[in-house]
């Protein structure tokens, strides 16, 4: 097995204050690695997203440590956070998260955009994923002209046009038909194969369980089981 | 060309009308400041008008003068003792005083009159439009601004009516030689300056002193001063930095014009500040996902900031229009409103300052986003 891109050791996490505060993660450990396609699964409440906020770099842990290609992002300041996110990760969200006042290719060339890559090169390579994900006719179309399938293959296309070694996808199909559901898990899958990235995907969706090189189950803020399906 | 610049017009663009009423704010705001400082530039120029057109090295006043138009008087001894003193080859006698002008029509109206004898280098008339400096040679002869034919009841050259019951006869006619006091300005002969005022031949207001070539003037200015009794003398730029003092900071002139150009910033900065972070809270979201996908804060801040240049360009090209019209609609009017390449340039940096200073709440809003939220449904 190759060096995990991704690491998660007994993270904990609480959220919220006082009367409020949740125990969301309770020693979450999880490592993910090139080319495999991960669902991680589990009740509403069981820590999911939290844990998918922590892997991502958008939540710091109360405990545990996150490496990211072997290397810990513990006391990394917020413009590291962010550099480390555009340099490594790729999300996906499920409600897609496109800019509304962009078209399909400028919503691409964004994630190079706050990268500082020149124009001409980021509008190439964004066109270029386009075509990948099958919405090369559609690159001036604005996301209130697109169906969600295809603002979500858009946003997969966000996702991985920066070389990301880690695609973070919360609920990708929860707001598409089956139809387009499987459309933009097969694109993960394949970004995962042919593209040798490590995909974690938050899903409660059986029909992805074809998808999957590996199943996580969370319950509770922890971690019940792992499988290879 | 980066997205930075697209981000931020179509945020702007996205609604209308709260853009129309960013730009509105902007437009409001620099019309204001424009037309403050245009007042003010006017009307400093315009208290110096005649200090401008006098030829004089140095300016004997009376002791405690404080702006050309506050004259008391001056002896003639003054005058000969003056041109005592080494390097002074002429100290011109300048007469002005506030007169009763008959309008032949019937009634009265008061004149600002200046009286210097023509061809001596003292204080004349310029901008003939009709007749000439040698015109105000005859006795009663005086000119006047054409700008003032419908207060002093006269259509031009060749009338006759008369000042404190002495005659007067308009030999020539000037144009733009207006007053802020909006008081007509009378010019005429020292003597008869003297009668129109109602002077002694033996006083007048200033001695317009005239130096040889070559001549120190800090060292005859201490030998006139030393000469001559109580009096000052001035260079003509310290008497215009006076009479520029005395009305718009003696009579707080100058303080209410930019009283007023300083509220006119503050409502067009709290207007685009409103728009502004208004316009951001509805894209909160977005800016989130933007951090989220790893921009640096400074990107974010960029967008922000750009969205301000973008309101403070199209809300200044615009109040510039304003501006531009607003000038040639007053430019014959009694205080026109003035504006210089270097006021226009200097409202543009204010224009972009204003919406760059009033980005900083909107910045400071983005500062605190939680880029989690992305993950909210």
């Amino acid at each position: 097995m190759t060096e995990p891109v991704i690491e998660a050791i007994e993270i904990v996490k609480f959220l919220g204050k006082g009367a409020a505060e949740v125990h969301a993660l309770r020693g979450v450990s999880l490592a993910l690695h090139r080319g495999e396609l991960t669902l991680l699964m589990g009740p509403s409440g069981s820590g999911k997203t939290t844990l998918l906020s922590v892997l991502g770099c958008l939540l710091t842990p109360g405990a545990g440590s996150v490496k990211i290609l072997g290397r810990s992002v513990a006391h990394a300041q917020p413009e590291e956070l962010a550099k480390i996110r555009r340099d490594h990760l790729g999300f996906v969200f499920q409600s897609y998260r496109l800019f509304p006042t962009l078209t399909a290719l400028d919503n691409v060339r964004l994630a190079l955009d706050v990268r500082g890559e020149p124009a001409q090169p980021a509008i190439a390579k964004a066109m270029n994923l386009l075509e990948t994900v099958g919405l090369a006719h559609k690159a001036g179309a604005f996301p209130s002209e697109l169906s969600g399938g295809e603002q979500q293959r858009v946003a997969v296309a966000r996702a991985i046009v920066g070389d990301a070694a880690i695609i973070l996808a919360d609920e990708p199909t929860g707001a598409l038909d089956s139809e387009n559901g499987h459309a933009v898990m097969t694109i993960l899958a394949r970004i995962a194969k042919d593209f040798g990235r490590g995909v974690l995907v938050v899903t409660h969706d059986p029909r992805n369980f074809s998808f999957a090189d590996r199943i996580i189950h969370m319950e509770d803020g922890r971690i019940l089981g792992s499988a290879n399906p | 060309m980066s997205l930075i610049f697209r981000l931020a017009s179509r945020n702007l663009l996205q609604d209308r009308l709260r853009f129309v009423a960013t730009v509105i704010g902007v437009v409001f705001s620099i019309v204001l400041v424009n037309i403050q400082i245009g007042l003010y530039l006017s009307f400093e120029r315009m208290v110096t008008t005649m200090i401008d057109h006098a030829a004089a090295d140095l300016w004997i006043v009376p002791f405690g003068t404080k702006c050309f138009e506050d004259a008391s008087l001056l002896d003639m001894r003054d005058q000969a003792d003056a041109l005592s003193v080494a390097g002074v080859t002429a100290a011109v006698p300048v007469l002005i005083g506030f007169s009763e002008w008959t309008v032949p029509s019937g009634g009265s109206t008061p004149v600002f009159v200046i009286g210097s004898n023509p061809g001596d280098g003292g204080l004349h008339p310029w901008n003939f439009v009709d007749g000439d400096l040698d015109a105000l040679a005859p006795p009663h002869a005086v000119a006047v601004d054409r700008t003032y034919f419908e207060r002093l009841g006269i259509s031009g050259s060749g009338a006759i009516t008369d000042i404190r019951d002495q005659q007067v006869r308009v030999a020539a006619v000037t144009s733009g030689i207006r007053s802020f006091t909006t008081t007509p300005f009378v010019f005429t002969a020292l003597d008869r300056a003297q009668a129109y005022v109602g002077t002694p031949a033996n006083k007048v207001s200033y001695l317009l002193v005239h130096l040889a070539p070559g001549t120190d003037v800090e060292v005859t200015r201490r030998f006139l001063l030393a000469s001559l009794g109580k009096v000052e003398v001035l260079t003509s730029a310290e008497f215009r930095d006076r009479s520029r003092a005395f009305w718009l900071f003696g009579t707080g002139a100058g303080a209410a014009l930019f009283a007023g150009a300083l509220l006119g910033t503050i409502v067009g900065t709290v207007i685009v500040a409103q728009t502004l972070y208004s316009s951001t809270k509805d894209h909160l979201i977005e800016f989130a996902t933007l951090r989220a996908i790893g921009s640096s804060s400074a990107y974010i801040h960029k967008v922000i900031i750009c969205q301000a240049l973008f309101s403070a360009v199209i809300g200044f090209s615009l109040a510039a229009g304003i501006g531009l019209i607003v000038v040639t609609m007053t430019c014959d009017s009694p205080l026109p409103i003035v504006m210089t390449p270097e006021l226009t340039a200097g409202l543009f940096l204010l224009t972009v300052a204003m919406c760059v200073a009033s980005a900083i709440a909107a910045i400071a809003q983005v500062t605190r986003i939680d880029p989690v939220r992305v993950f909210a449904q």
